[in-house]
């Protein structure tokens, strides 16, 4: 898993997606920073994170497309799965390095809790839940984009699809069990609520368990 | 040691390997053989357990591929069709993950991806992208990555594909040299390669195994007759009526009017009779000089060949078979089949109609500009001619 981990890891800075996230989010961050502190509050939960999670929705496509439809599409795909690695070490991976692309990006955002200390610390429990809740909300969308990127061999149709699968609940309002805003509510206000953090976790479980058949049964039919 | 027993692999409606068994020993080097679509490529991501076989066993070196996939893999180097690497890599970075993805660590890691870049090549570009690469050094680069970790087997799909001639003779010393401590499969439809490096032949076609011998004993089962390669001088024409001088001959043809007045024939003759003496005792009283003489050689070639056309044909028999017995199924494919073939040879004939038309119009263009050409210099001339009277 550890060999897949880093591997993937450096991929993601070898190509540019690894900064253009990481650029993106440091962009919403500053914006938001540039449009609030001298206003008014040091709310970092509710004004930061709550705001940028919406950027998850449109970044996290981009992060997941290229997990499983690229090796599919080089054929790299070969390699992996004839090493004596196991499928599920090899989705576990993937998924890790991509999470770890979001601690980055969470790593960075601490500069702007930092900068507001100069004038009054915000609340640093509440901001780490917050930062606990983003996480999670992105860990849940990475399954589900891994989940689609490992039904397609073509990386535009996997990151427009997990685009619909996570927009089309928040803005149509359908399907609200499956709207991850849904369970971002009570996070950055600083409270941890066992509903959200559920929700979350059998989200995520689900997508990867969905990912781990996927290429499970490929082996069969393809 | 690998054993593949009663495998069969079918995809919705089409059966790509169809209850083959073979086994391969230890340090064997075997080569698969066989027209493009005929299974090759499925059986070895079936033995390397990529894919899972629909019914049978594949066993590697005692472990069963699909009950112990994890010990089994370990056994196996694998380099798939098309040889795929991560392009965004440098060359040290693939192998040392590939050295990864098969479990080596530490020190064993560091000197398995040494040794194994310096044994194929690579270490002046080992720091190198392997993006700009190229199509040889990709290839020496998937070698590599198969070679990591000294794994029992070594499987190659189709390793010389798209190298120049010298790069080819590189890959194919470097796999007789690892035929000498490893158990090797490759699959070609390069049937000189085969012939040059691997000790046994296996060959398919439809899914089924075919023939499964050495190469020498491939070529001498198919070859039925004997032919001699003779150039001659014959000023006085006489090789036509050797026919006459010697019966055992029962054919023969010219094959090239050389430019100094020689002439390459080929003499064919039963497979028992060696005719070497006997041209030689009566060529020359023919008035007949010998500039040439020499046995053809049965190619593993024509044998592939034959041995396709007979289980094309054995097939087609088991067809009729059916067709007796059955119902009339076959007959509707069948019929279809004949109307695709017609459908081809009407848009053959159509091709070649519109190819013709196509010539015809360049052909009267052609003309009509030397025409144009010779108005215009007639015009100059007249030009100059009335340029002159002024």
């Amino acid at each position: 898993m550890f060999a897949v981990y880093k591997k993937e890891l450096k991929s993601y800075f070898l190509s540019p997606i690894g900064y253009i996230a990481i650029g993106v989010f440091l962009f919403l961050f500053s914006l938001i920073f540039l449009l609030t502190t001298f206003s008014y509050s040091y709310d970092m939960g509710n004004l930061y994170y709550f705001t940028v999670s919406y950027g998850l929705l449109i970044i996290t496509p981009i992060i997941s497309m290229r997990m499983f439809a690229e090796e599919r599409k080089n054929g790299t795909e070969q390699l992996l799965l004839t090493s004596p690695r196991s499928i599920t070490a090899v989705i576990f991976g993937k998924f890790l390095a991509a999470t770890t692309l979001i601690l980055i990006i969470l790593v960075f955002s601490l500069i702007y809790y930092a900068i507001l200390c100069f004038f009054k610390a915000p609340n640093l429990v509440t901001t780490l839940i917050a930062m606990l809740g983003f996480l999670l909300v992105a860990m849940a969308a990475i399954s589900a984009g891994m989940f689609i990127s490992s039904i397609t061999e073509n990386q535009i149709i996997a990151a427009v699809l997990t685009f619909v699968l996570l927009f089309i609940p928040e803005l149509t309002g359908m399907f609200s069990a499956l709207n991850l805003m849904n369970c971002y509510q009570k996070f950055p206000a600083g409270i941890i609520s066992l509903t959200e953090v559920i929700s979350l976790l059998a989200y995520m479980i689900m997508f990867i368990l969905f990912t781990i058949i996927i290429m499970q049964r490929r082996k069969s039919v393809k | 040691m690998i054993e593949v027993k009663n495998v069969t692999k079918k995809y919705a409606n089409i059966t790509a390997v169809n209850n083959i068994s073979f086994s391969v020993k230890d340090g064997e080097v075997v080569g698969f053989l066989g027209p493009n679509g005929a299974g090759k490529t499925t059986t070895m991501n079936m033995i390397t357990g990529f894919i899972e076989p629909t019914a049978g066993q594949i066993i590697v070196n005692g472990y069963d591929i699909s009950k112990k996939p994890k010990k089994a893999k370990k056994q196996i180097g694998y380099m798939p069709e098309g040889v795929p690497l991560y392009t965004e890599f440098t060359v040290k970075e693939f192998i040392t993950y590939m050295a990864e993805l098969k479990l080596l660590k530490g020190e064993q890691k560091k000197n398995d991806v040494k040794k194994v870049i310096e044994e194929t090549g690579l270490s002046n570009v080992e720091n190198k992208l392997i993006r700009n690469l190229s199509r040889g050094y990709k290839q020496r680069v998937g070698l590599a990555g198969t070679l990591v970790g000294n794994p029992a087997v070594i499987i190659l799909d189709e390793p010389t594909v798209g190298l120049d001639p010298k790069q080819i003779t590189e890959i194919r010393n470097l796999i007789k040299e690892l035929g000498k401590n490893h158990t090797v499969i490759l699959s070609s439809h390069i049937l000189s390669e085969v012939s040059q490096i691997c000790e046994r032949v296996i060959i398919i076609n439809n899914g089924k195994i075919v023939a499964v011998d050495t190469p020498e004993n491939l070529e001498k089962k198919t070859k039925e007759k004997n032919t001699l390669l003779v150039t001659v001088e014959d000023p006085k024409n006489n090789m036509k009526t050797l026919k006459e001088k010697i019966p055992q001959i029962e054919e023969i043809k010219l094959l090239k009017d050389n430019e100094d007045n020689t002439k390459q024939y080929s003499i064919t003759s039963n497979e028992q009779v060696d005719l070497r003496k006997k041209l030689f005792e009566v060529l020359p009283k023919e008035e007949i000089t010998i500039f040439e003489l020499k046995k053809s050689e049965a190619t593993l070639e024509e044998a592939f060949i034959k041995l396709i056309d007979l289980d094309k044909s054995n097939s087609q028999n088991d067809d009729e078979i059916s067709e007796n017995s059955k119902d009339t199924k076959k007959n509707k494919k069948e019929k279809k089949e004949k109307q695709k073939a017609e459908k081809e040879e009407q848009k053959e004939k159509k091709a070649k109609e519109k190819l013709e038309k196509k010539q015809a119009k360049e052909n009267e263009k052609k003309e009509k500009h030397e025409v144009n050409k010779e108005k215009n210099s007639k015009k100059e001339q007249n030009k100059k001619e009335k340029g002159g009277k002024k």
